[in-house]
């Protein structure tokens, strides 16, 4: 019974500990709620996710089954119609959400991670270690990350886990740079110097004080990270250097409708229609949790 | 105008050591496919050609030195030669040099479309603060800055082309026709960007003291505004047009392909779907010193405009 006192308290005592991020979740539940934005972009991202992971429950046809009924038109059978093979566009969608969600979400998380340490290592430390990775982040940063996306993309081949990888490695420098200014500017608060003062090392004083205080811009930039790894991973997939078939991906998908425009516009465009939809979700929730996080930001933005 | 070719000198110096890591991922990129061997040499090759490309890399020896054999041949302009079923043996700078006119005449008209569309709507935006109309202009930045090319390009095909028959769908023969769906594809998505940042600077300027004084002073409202807050609302604009550029090259690709629009943006993406890998390499070499470059002429242009740069 005592130990699990123990654990417990300690678990509270480690959450008490995250100081800056325990304040910025309370802000985000409690401002947030009021907020337009957040709650618009928050409903769809929900509403998209649960039909993806629903999806192999939800009474559609399988995403790869083929009908005889090429070509259809959408019906009550069909809501958005049918492709070159007779397959259902509905039920491709939402298999195609499951791997742009998947794709876009791990491939945001790994970024996020690099960046996070790149950053904070050359904020805190500064110096010689500072020179060398801030360097390389503007080099990141300089090159668009879907150029280097479909660098990367191309060179590692055609796969799934390769588009993460390929996305992962081209859009840390973003979390970096954000990363090192905030370390850069915590690092030299009065808080920092009592902690040290107390004796904590460098990598307590990284995690529990430098990283909480940057919580805030980190949330909303991952936000914004997720609505543009759609974006790539669709982009990459729509030139063939992404997820290949059958696996059902909204770029591709937009592809292969392309030569069939004429006849089958539907092809294309349902899958256009529900990938906006969810970059535009992505693209709402970070903008809002901006001004909710950071009052000064509002309507400033860009 | 001392202080602005010094200025000039150092960000050309500080463009180098970009340009020597751009060529070392490209380089690089060979050895992420595992084998080089297997992706410079063409599906056909006998024994004696995959000696000679072994040969010509230098794939026996230290990697270092290979670096700096890839190196030398790209200041010679030799990029290596196309491994793609049709083109095997051709030279990727002369497929390149054929290409490149095609995309620069697509990002021209691109980036007019894009600043030309975007700094008015922009400014006007901000002057109508909180009304419905900047509201609505709003919503249309929103909605265009997440809308992605392909799918753009896709929509207005399918107007234009295929229900209005006003425009051809794809390829060139249309002459300047065929460019006005590819370039406002490229054009829009940026345009929503620029909208927003004009928007936001122009309403920053605007609060400030020397805008009230003039306005004061009883100076015409249209002067205020155009003789003076839009002088330094432009800086932001003028900043990111290295970033701009960058996301056109990318932006470039994708509308390419869906246009076929035969440029170097179509180039690639054939290359990568007919495994064509020293093309691959050799393209995204060429936009990354597009992108580089781009990035040069922005900073330059705004030491040109606003003088406390170059002074800094």
């Amino acid at each position: 019974m005592t130990r699990i006192r123990g654990r417990l308290s300690d678990r509270l005592l480690s959450w008490r500990m995250l100081g800056g991020a325990r304040q910025t979740f309370v802000d985000i539940f409690t401002r947030g709620r009021k907020n337009g934005m957040v709650v618009t972009g928050f409903t769809i991202i929900l509403v998209v996710t649960l039909l993806a992971v629903l999806s192999p429950w939800l009474p559609v046809a399988k995403p790869t089954a083929l009908s005889p009924d090429l070509l259809q038109a959408p019906s009550s059978s069909h809501w958005f119609g049918t492709d070159q093979l007779g397959r259902d566009v509905f039920s491709r969608v939402l298999w195609g959400a499951r791997i742009s969600l998947v794709v876009a979400t791990l491939a945001i998380v790994f970024s996020l991670l690099i960046g996070v340490v790149m950053g904070l290592t050359a904020g805190y430390f500064g110096g010689t270690v500072d020179y060398v990775i801030a360097g390389t982040i503007d080099l990141f940063w300089t090159f668009p990350a879907f150029l280097l996306a479909l660098a990367f993309a191309a060179a590692l081949g055609p796969s799934l886990t390769n588009v993460i990888i390929a996305i992962s490695i081209s859009y840390w420098a973003g979390f970096a740079r954000l990363m090192r200014g905030q370390a850069l500017s915590v690092r030299e608060r009065l808080f920092v110097e009592a902690s040290r003062a107390l004796g904590a090392n460098n990598r307590r004083i990284m995690f529990t004080h430098v990283l909480p205080n940057c919580i805030a811009p980190l949330i909303v930039w991952a936000s914004v990270g997720v609505a543009d790894a759609i974006t790539i991973e669709s982009s990459l997939s729509f030139l063939g250097a992404g997820t290949q078939p059958p696996t059902p991906s909204w770029g591709y998908m937009l592809h292969s409708g392309l030569d069939a425009l004429h006849e089958a516009p539907w092809i294309s465009t349902f899958p256009g229609v529900v990938l906006l939809i969810t970059v535009l979700g992505f693209n709402l929730l970070g903008d809002g949790l901006r001004d909710v996080l950071d009052p000064r930001m509002k309507g400033l933005r860009l | 105008m001392a202080d602005l070719i010094s200025y000039i000198i150092r960000k050309i110096i500080l463009a180098i050591p970009v340009v020597v890591l751009a060529t070392l991922i490209v380089f690089l990129m060979l050895y992420l496919t595992g084998d080089p061997v297997a992706q410079l040499r063409s599906p056909h090759s006998s024994v004696e050609d995959i000696q000679k490309i072994r040969e010509k890399y230098g794939f026996d020896q230290p990697i270092i030195v290979q670096y700096g054999r890839f190196l030398v041949n790209l200041v010679h302009g030799d990029l290596g030669s196309s491994v793609a079923q049709g083109t095997t043996g051709t030279s990727v700078s002369s497929l390149i040099v054929e290409k490149l006119p095609r995309t620069l005449e697509l990002m021209a008209i691109g980036l007019t479309i894009s600043y030309s569309l975007g700094i008015p709507l922009g400014v006007f935006s901000a002057l109508r603060q909180n009304t419905w109309k900047d509201r609505s202009v709003m919503v249309f930045t929103l909605v265009a800055y997440a809308m992605p090319a392909f799918w753009l390009g896709i929509l207005l095909m399918l107007l234009f082309s295929v229900y209005l028959h006003v425009l051809p769908t794809e390829g060139t023969v249309g002459g300047f026709k065929s460019l006005i769906l590819p370039a406002m594809t490229l054009g829009l998505g940026n345009a929503a960007l620029t909208t927003r940042m004009m928007r936001s600077s122009m309403l920053e300027v605007a609060r400030q003291d020397y805008i009230t004084q003039l306005r004061s002073r009883g100076l015409p409202e249209r002067d205020v505004i155009f003789k003076h807050a839009m002088k330094n609302a432009i800086l932001p604009v003028i900043t990111v047009i290295g970033l701009d550029i960058g996301w056109f090259v990318g932006g470039a690709v994708i509308v390419e392909t869906v246009f076929a629009w035969p440029g170097i943006g179509m180039l690639i993406t054939d290359s990568i779907t007919g495994s064509d890998f020293p093309t691959v390499q050799g393209c995204i070499l060429v936009l990354a010193f597009f992108v580089i470059l781009g990035n040069l002429v922005a900073d330059i242009l705004y030491a040109f405009a606003d003088p406390r740069v170059r002074l800094g």
